[in-house]
């Protein structure tokens, strides 16, 4: 990765981050709040595909992690699996649809939290899937959906799609980098 | 490789070998971002603003109307019972934090509560003070009326609190009156929810409007007699193994502003174990 890629990055995770604490911490419902940082990870798989995505989810969730009272680890797990499979499952679709990114980024966002309080449900916290997981899943999926776009926007321009990538970002319409 | 990595991370953290390393990234790291926030807030907080009240524009629009409707019977009773507003401001200037039993003796910090949840899936509060102020991890944070949390991060301009209505958050406490005190554990269901009263036995009396207090059990999380949770329902089969018990926070958890942090440790264990 270049230094140029690195600085955007680091530029699109610092800016999620202070979007995430400072806009969208506000936006409460029933104790959950729309999630930028795994909408973040889900987009990077869309964009960067598998080995990158995966990369940027694990960044992202690690740079969550220090800001949650949560144990420390899990979103870095989690989003990197997010990013990773995110980036499988659309590769071999056709991106031409407006509708792709948001309908991607909601089921990505749903599993991501599923995947999150299952784990924390094995590491001794049932109350995350038996009291959270729910009022999460109504906040944070359509909100997935409704930033997935602009979301897309700012990880495509610091992950731009592979030179010789058809598969991640071929085709599309909100384009890698472009 | 990243999963191993997380994995390893996950492991290293619920084991408690990198409590200390963690400990100290996450300072840094709210350290560090601490004055950004300060920043973009002032630009961003009323679009922040905007979209909450889109979001509870119902809520809101019911709470201005009783908050008008409570103005004026307030402003009626001002005109009428004035002498007996100042008493009840008084009555109010009693029920600060001096005044719940044990806390006199212990000092404490007035914090102002800056976020509420950082996490879907942990019920917390940011509040203004930190490890500049000698706030450490650990500490009980009560408001006038009861117990609110626990400190569990400390960086230097502020800390989270980990709510008691939070899932993982278990206290010890107390009812009943002399000879005849039992234990329970009260145990958060998450936000919102009412508090579940555990390991009270079936015939042991506990009533609706029993106020429930800290245990203060040798090397508890909490000093003795903080009042915690007021009992709601109480019920029991004859097939069960204890009371199906649930309680409200006396603390408004729902409207913190400001909370006030007691300087207090839970005494170590003997030997060092933590």
């Amino acid at each position: 990765m270049k230094a140029v890629d690195i600085v955007r990055v680091s530029v699109v995770l610092v800016v999620g981050l202070v979007v995430q604490h400072t806009l969208l911490d506000v936006v409460t419902v029933g104790g959950a709040h729309p999630d930028l940082m795994l909408l973040l990870a889900a987009a990077g798989g869309y964009s960067a595909g598998p080995d990158r995505g995966a990369g940027f989810g694990f960044a992202t969730g690690l740079l969550a992690d220090l800001f949650l009272p949560t144990t420390f680890g899990l979103s870095a797990l989690v989003f990197c699996m997010v990013g990773y499979v995110t980036a499988v499952v659309t590769a071999g679709l056709v991106r031409s649809s407006w509708w792709l990114p948001p309908v991607t980024f909601a089921a990505a966002t749903a599993a991501g939290l599923s995947g999150y309080a299952i784990l924390g449900a094995v590491l001794g916290q049932p109350g995350m899937i038996a009291a959270d997981l729910v009022p999460a899943l109504t906040v944070a999926v359509p909100a997935a959906a409704v930033l997935a776009l602009p979301a897309l926007r700012m990880v495509a321009w610091a992950l731009p799609a592979p030179a010789s990538g058809l598969a991640p970002g071929s085709g599309s319409t909100l384009g890698a980098g472009r | 490789m990243l999963v191993v990595a997380s994995i390893t991370l996950i492991t290293l953290s619920e084991r408690g070998s990198l409590r200390g390393a963690i400990g100290s990234a996450k300072r840094l790291a709210h350290d560090a971002f601490a004055p950004v926030p300060r920043g973009v807030d002032r630009a961003l907080r009323p679009v922040g603003s905007m979209l909450s009240g889109v979001v509870h524009y119902g809520a809101l629009q019911q709470e201005n109307v009783t908050l008008r409707r409570e103005l004026q019977r307030l402003q009626g009773r001002a005109l009428r019972q004035g002498e007996q507003l100042r008493v009840a401001k008084q009555l109010s200037d009693l029920q600060h934090v001096d005044a719940l039993p044990g806390v006199s003796s212990i000092p404490t910090v007035t914090a102002q509560v800056v976020a509420l949840n950082s996490s879907d899936f942990a019920d917390t509060v940011d509040l203004s003070k930190g490890t500049a102020a000698g706030i450490d991890v650990g500490m009980p944070v009560v408001t006038g009326s009861g117990l609110v949390g626990r400190v569990v991060q400390a960086w230097a301009s502020g800390c989270t609190v980990r709510l008691i209505t939070d899932t993982s958050s278990a206290v010890s406490v107390d009812f009943g009156v002399g000879a005849t005190t039992d234990t329970a554990v009260l145990s958060g269901k998450g936000h919102g929810d009412p508090l579940e009263v555990d390991f009270v036995p079936p015939g042991v009396p506990l009533h609706r409007g029993t106020i429930l207090v800290t245990s203060g059990l040798q090397h508890g999380l909490f000093p003795a007699g903080l009042p915690v949770a007021t009992v709601t329902k109480v019920s029991s089969s004859a097939s069960a193994t204890q009371q199906t018990i649930a309680a409200q926070p006396t603390a408004d958890l729902a409207s913190l502003q400001y909370v006030d942090i007691l300087q207090w440790q839970p005494p170590p264990l003997p030997g060092g174990v933590s």
